[in-house]
Parts: C-alpha cells; sequence; structure tokens
C-alpha cells in the first residue's frame, strides 16, 4: 500500500532545511539514541527491514510530526515490548519516571 | 551476542551490509530493459511507489543481498540480486519529466520483470 514515509513525488512537504555546520546531533538524547542502535542490534533483537518497518508502523501522524531519532527511539520501543525483552508496562513506567525528571 | 568497543566502532563507522554471501543466479542482465511490477504488499518494502509499472534499463548488478520484502517479517533473507536501474524522468513522471533526467535506483529482483 502508500506508506507516507514513502515520500518520493510527493508534493506540499515544504522545502529541504540545510543547516550551516550542522551538528552531528541536535540534542543530548539524540547522541542516546544512536548509541542504543548498534547493542539492540547485536543483541538480535531485530534486522535493519524489521527496524525500519517499525517504523513505518507509527502512523502517518505520528511519523510526520516527529524527528529522525525520534523514529528510531520508537522503533526501539516497539520492537522490544514485541520481542519480549521489556513490557509495557515497564516501558510506560520508565516513561513516568522520565517525566518526572528521573535520568 | 556482545560486541566489544572495537567492533561498535567499525560498524558505526563503516556501517553493516545486507549483502549475503551466497551465490543466487540473476535472472537479469546489464542493458536489459525490464519492467517494475505493480506490488502493493501491506507489509515492508523498498520499491518506491512512484517506480510501479515503470520501464527502466539494467546498468549495473550489485550482486546478492537480503530481500526486505521477508526480511522484515520473519521471512527469512530471500537472498536475490540487487541492480542499480535506470529510468527516465518521463517514464516516472510522465509529461512533467524533465526530457534530460533520469532516476538511478536500487531495485531487487523480485520487484521487476521483463520489459518486453
Amino acid at each position: 500500500m502508500n506508506g507516507v514515509h514513502d515520500l518520493g513525488g510527493l508534493d506540499g512537504m515544504g522545502s529541504i532545511v540545510v543547516e550551516q555546520d550542522e551538528p552531528v546531533f541536535h540534542a543530548e538524547w539524540e547522541r542516546r539514541v544512536f548509541g542504543m542502535f548498534l547493542p539492540i542490534f547485536a543483541c538480535g533483537y531485530y534486522n535493519i527491514d524489521e527496524l525500519r518497518h517499525a517504523i513505518e508502523r507509527m502512523g502517518a501522524q505520528a511519523y510526520l510530526n516527529t524527528s529522525y531519532y525520534e523514529h528510531w527511539l520508537h522503533a526501539f520501543e516497539t520492537l522490544l515490548v514485541e520481542k519480549g525483552v521489556i513490557t509495557a508496562q515497564e516501558l510506560a513506567e520508565r516513561r513516568a519516571a522520565v517525566a518526572k525528571g528521573a535520568a | 551476542m556482545a560486541i566489544n568497543r572495537e567492533q561498535a566502532l567499525a560498524a558505526t563507522l563503516v556501517g553493516a551490509s545486507a549483502r549475503v554471501d551466497v551465490s543466487v543466479a540473476p535472472r537479469f542482465a546489464v542493458g536489459d530493459r525490464i519492467r517494475v511490477r505493480n506490488i502493493n504488499p501491506r507489509g515492508h518494502t523498498r520499491m518506491p511507489r512512484y517506480l510501479r509499472e515503470c520501464v527502466g534499463i539494467v546498468e549495473r548488478d550489485y550482486g546478492v543481498f537480503a530481500f526486505p520484502d521477508t526480511h522484515a517479517h520473519g521471512g527469512g533473507e530471500t537472498p536475490q540480486h540487487v541492480y542499480s536501474v535506470k529510468f527516465s524522468a518521463k517514464e516516472v513522471w510522465g509529461r512533467e519529466g524533465g526530457e534530460r533526467d533520469f532516476l538511478v535506483v536500487d531495485v531487487w529482483d523480485d520487484y521487476m520483470d521483463p520489459a518486453s
């Protein structure tokens, strides 16, 4: 089917922003998300195509309203819950703790 | 399986390939005219939607790689050739396509049929 991620030829998305002296990461949390990719992969919890598909399953609105590394984080969470490494409840509890200021 | 610092550094710097080290016969050769299949899977695919039914020319055979459409869904690697295929902008975008413009896209074997 036509996925929202398949943007080639789609009009109305605005111009591509090219940053001068673009930093590798725009925030510390992006660095941490990048660092999570390889250990989870090396533990065998996903292959690259499963990871891409997990991003594609976000839903069109969420996909367009979130950034590149938010897509990655969403995919890690989705696949680690689906593969039974963490539970949805553990994820929710951790989210709540972070929202309250936990590191 | 754990990875050490050196392995992590190497993978981060050069990436990891989806190349599969098995021998599979290619269905196409450089110079062949191919037509991209009209496929609309519910799951993962690496076939861009704008290429459906487009006719192009095989420019290069990259070798054997995992097939994303099965690999994303626990269906195994289904190893097959991936080609660099050249499409005219007119073929892809119709009359709005530039006269001298082309798209060169990586296309898996199972996305294509021979074009008559």
